[in-house]
């Protein structure tokens, strides 16, 4: 009898379709959808102008090497430590892992759906942001456009790795958008999202640079200027991930 | 109760189990399930035959062990002690087989909020070699004209029946529902019932869990009496009421179990 049981994996219908209902329910959540998109445009149109035109370094002026990391590094840490774990916490206090856990599809399948989702809404609120830059304010390209890229895809991993924590960790999902958000402000605060890291006291501004929202900046602006990426800032990001994916794996519970 | 002895129980630890031939009929054997939680026993020494195309009822009150066994059953909680083969597979070790032919609707689970009852019939139905097509699946439920209702707009009688409905999308040969009519209205639970009557005619093997005696009697071509972990009776829902020397099940309940019946919540 049990001969002619076949165990089959979901193929690629399932998983575009999973990724097609990932995306209805994050497009759907129009609040979740206005902060990764409106904050950053948000921080730049606020200071662009007083930015001015004045070159810095290497043809490159404070826009591009000041404002637009911190834009760009805002996008990956909303969507990935405070809305990716929320979607995450929800789907475990609803049921919703366990319930998929009783089919052929695996849980894990839906985690990287959200995953790919957030990915593509990432691109999105950068590719918005880098837009108006451009067209508005007059931006410059990086001066190592692969080294933008490199960092941006690095800091992504990163700021997921940290979200993976909140989830883990978060027993309900109101309790992860409350832990995302004061990790993000945190991590944002130490990392000079309400102004420089020169401000704060000696050691947490070496924290901050060392946390993944200030390694980012760091990262980026060195691709901007065209200046070589301190080693310690790309150590972080890999360190956060390593950490992030061991102890969401340890506390992670699937229902 | 009288107790199976050809179980694993004397067996030396990491020889294979071997399910007797006698067994190799039967949709689903679960044999001395035992399972505590802490210090509490759960389920206690629970052994039960389901034969294909049966739909058996578990009936027990709150507590006694009617989710934990269905869940052990379903490979989602491994037993302390006993085995379990749905269609000769092991549920746990051989999980990724029994998902393609076990169909189940958990107690409390919910579904993707914001998605519709379309969406999330499609999203199922990506999972399974051969899915019921949509539009058959959502008149068997009744809920055709809900298909573009997102889930938190249906009433609980139509999230309970779109859940039975995705339990079944992937034509299981057996299904387990669990507490399938609790919180219906009278109207919501009979259209169940009529869902479930068709997959009996289906010859779909069902474990039906309940509190509702009017549910058992009706659908369920034998009951198994759940008491504080325990199998305190298995028998045709006549049998139980005959061996009670009752009136009816509501009274063979208390007989057999010692407590009152509860409302459904």
């Amino acid at each position: 009898m049990s001969s002619a049981i076949v165990a089959r994996s979901p193929g690629p219908c399932a998983w575009l379709t999973l990724i097609r209902c990932e995306a209805k329910m994050v497009v759907r959540d129009t609040a979740g959808l206005v902060v990764p998109i409106g904050l950053p445009l948000l921080i730049l149109v606020m200071n662009a102008a007083a930015a001015g035109e004045q070159v810095v370094v290497n043809g490159r002026t404070a826009l591009d090497v000041h404002v637009l990391p911190l834009v760009f590094t805002v996008v990956p840490a909303t969507i990935g430590v405070v809305n990716m774990p929320s979607f995450v916490a929800y789907y475990r206090r609803a049921g919703i892992l366990r319930r998929l856990s009783v089919t052929p599809a695996s849980p894990v399948m839906v985690l990287i759906a959200q995953a790919v989702v957030s990915l593509i809404q990432t691109l999105i609120g950068i590719g918005a942001a880098f837009a108006v830059a451009l067209l508005v304010f007059d931006a410059n390209l990086p001066v190592r456009p692969a080294a933008a890229i490199g960092a941006a895809l690095l800091a992504t991993a990163a700021m997921y790795a940290t979200g993976m924590i909140v989830a883990a960790t978060a027993p309900t999902p109101n309790a992860a958008v409350a832990i995302g958000l004061v990790a993000f402000f945190a991590l944002g605060a130490l990392g000079g999202l309400f102004g420089g890291r020169e401000a704060l006291p000696e050691p947490l501004a070496v924290l901050g640079e060392r946390l993944p929202f200030g390694a980012t900046v760091e990262c980026v602006q060195a691709a901007w200027a065209g200046s070589a990426i301190d080693p310690v800032h790309l150590v972080s990001l890999a360190a956060t991930i390593v950490l992030g994916g061991v102890i969401s794996a340890v506390f992670f519970r699937w229902d | 109760m009288e107790r199976l002895t050809s179980g694993t129980g004397g067996r030396p630890a990491g020889l294979p189990t071997v399910v007797p031939m006698e067994d190799e009929s039967a949709a689903v054997v679960a044999r001395n399930l035992g399972k505590r939680y802490g210090g509490t026993v759960a389920v206690d020494d629970v052994s039960l035959r389901v034969e294909t195309g049966e739909i058996l009822g578990i009936l027990g009150a709150n507590g006694a062990g009617k989710t934990t066994t269905v869940e052990m059953i379903a490979g989602l909680r491994r037993p302390d002690r006993g085995h379990v083969r749905v269609l000769g597979l092991d549920p746990r070790r051989e999980r990724a087989k029994v998902r393609q032919v076990l169909g189940i609707q958990l107690q409390q689970a919910s579904l993707h909020h914001a998605l519709t009852v379309r969406e999330l019939i499609e999203m199922f139905a990506a999972f399974y070699p051969d899915p019921r097509p949509a539009g058959e699946l959502l008149e068997f439920v009744g809920l055709t004209s809900q298909r573009a209702t997102r889930f938190e707009k249906l009433s609980g009688g139509q999230q309970q029946r779109l859940s039975i409905a995705l339990a079944l999308i992937g034509r299981p040969r057996v299904a387990i529902l669990d507490e399938l009519t609790t919180g219906l209205d009278p109207r919501a639970r009979r259209q169940v019932w009529a869902m479930i009557e068709r997959l009996r005619d289906e010859e779909v093997t069902v474990i039906l869990v309940s509190h509702a005696m009017e549910e058992v009697e009706r659908l369920c071509h034998r009951v198994a009496l759940l008491d504080g972990g325990r199998l305190t009776a298995l028998d045709t829902p006549a049998g139980l009421v005959a061996r009670a020397g009752a009136g009816n099940l509501d009274e063979a309940f208390v007989a057999l179990s010692g407590k009152e019946p509860e409302e459904p919540a």
